[in-house]
């Protein structure tokens, strides 16, 4: 039933064009947290919106920002790799992303330069907030350096969903850097695949930069 | 019915599921045998310990007892029918019970990655801060100042150019 609902709207992606909407998307690793960072978050307050075929949770969230009211939507991924064909849908039109390790399983956090290296093929200025989920395990971790973080000059935060540790204010500010993203976005890939995207495909192999234009077609195969 | 539980364990000739429990008469403890069938030593352990507890005879009886404590009775049982130690099957079911660090569950299907999520749940459950309870605050923040990270995380790469 929620399924046939969610056919209905399924995957929109034109809204996000809209002022008042945002796209947040979550990745990392599988089991890494993020559906459960999500719901202590939302608590009892969302109705998420399960597309199976697409591996994703839709959430939706109303926000106010400055005085304005944002509609968000937060795109809960999948880590297992089967689903890595549906990559390229998650990314497009994004607005910021949140990047979630745990603490306790250093593949995540080494896999991280995976989907870093993904999300700005994709989406090469979106804010992106690293996160160390899990620190209720061994809060020792706090006082550890990680240097991913540091090397591309993202900010960390760490974080608990089990005990809630700073995950109201990573959601907060994910939607706060979403929403300045979109309003003063200087990314020049993003304004390229905007203007692409009012054309014929035919015409797109013509026109336009390189780089924009593969970027261009990427996304439009996945919406 | 009310009935507190105050102790569960197995038996393995013949096979049964005991339970102590108080019952209704206050300081008097009662005890329940369950007779455990259709158990080899190649049964799901998880399967049988499901069907225990749906079973509409002993349900309310098992209330206050978890799956998977339940499960872990049956291991015992079946590493008994394998001819397994004690000490054997203890250190297996320890084993089955912990997250491989290095494991890359991204490779695991739906069944095994449930698998190992259950296994998180146990220290998730632990920790969790629910809504319910008296103190519960719904936004906590805490700082974690970077001066004070003197140690590297031990996961970066010694090279300049790797994190
Ligand atoms: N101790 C602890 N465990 C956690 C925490 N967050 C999540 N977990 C555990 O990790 C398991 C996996 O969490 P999920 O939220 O399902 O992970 P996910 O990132 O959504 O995984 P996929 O959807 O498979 O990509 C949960 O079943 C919890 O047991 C946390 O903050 N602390
Ligand atoms: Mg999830």
């Amino acid at each position: 039933m929620a399924r046939d609902r969610a056919k209905a709207c399924e995957l929109d992606q034109e809204k996000y064009d809209a002022d008042e909407n945002v796209k947040i998307i979550c990745l990392g690793d599988s089991a890494v947290g993020k559906s459960k960072l999500m719901e202590r978050f939302l608590m009892d307050g969302f109705q998420p919106q399960q597309l199976s075929t697409y591996a994703l949770t839709l959430y939706k969230h109303t926000a106010t920002v400055d005085g304005r009211t944002v509609l968000v939507d937060f795109w809960d991924t999948a880590g297992q790799e089967r689903f890595q064909s549906m990559h390229a849908s998650y990314y497009h039109k994004a607005h910021a992303c949140i990047m979630v390790f745990d603490v306790q399983r250093k593949v995540t956090y080494k896999n991280l330069s995976t989907w870093y290296t993904e999300l700005r093929e994709f989406r090469p200025e979106i804010p992106c907030i690293v996160v160390a989920n899990k620190i209720d395990a061994d809060v020792k971790v706090t006082q550890k350096s990680f240097n991913f973080a540091k090397k591309f000059s993202l900010p960390l935060y760490f974080v608990s969903a089990a005990d809630g540790t700073n995950v109201v204010k990573l959601f907060n500010d994910a939607i706060r850097l979403a929403v300045s993203y979109k309003h003063n976005s200087r990314d020049f890939m993003d304004e390229v695949l905007q203007e692409l995207e009012n054309f014929e495909l035919e015409q797109k192999e013509d026109d336009g930069p390189g780089q924009g234009q593969q970027e261009g077609t990427k996304s439009l195969a996945a919406s | 019915m009310m009935c507190t539980a105050k102790k569960c364990g197995i038996r393995f000739q013949p096979p049964a599921i005991i339970l102590i429990y108080d019952g209704e008469v206050k300081g008097k403890s009662r005890q329940r045998i369950m007779p455990v069938r259709n158990f080899s030593k190649f049964s799901d352990c998880n399967r049988a310990a499901e069907q225990l507890k749906n079973n509409p005879r002993h349900k309310s009886y098992l209330e206050q007892v978890s799956l998977r404590q339940l499960e872990k009775l049956f291991c015992f049982l079946r590493g008994y029918l394998q001819g397994q130690s004690l000490t054997e099957t203890m250190e297996q079911i320890q084993q089955e019970r912990t997250i491989d660090p290095e494991e890359d569950l991204n490779k695991l299907d739906d069944k095994e990655l449930a698998k190992r999520k259950s296994i998180m749940d146990e220290l998730f459950e632990k920790n969790q801060k629910k809504k319910d309870d008296p103190n519960f605050v719904y936004d906590i923040e805490v700082e974690f100042p970077e001066d004070e990270q003197l140690q590297s995380c031990g996961w970066d790469t010694e090279s300049a150019d790797e994190f």
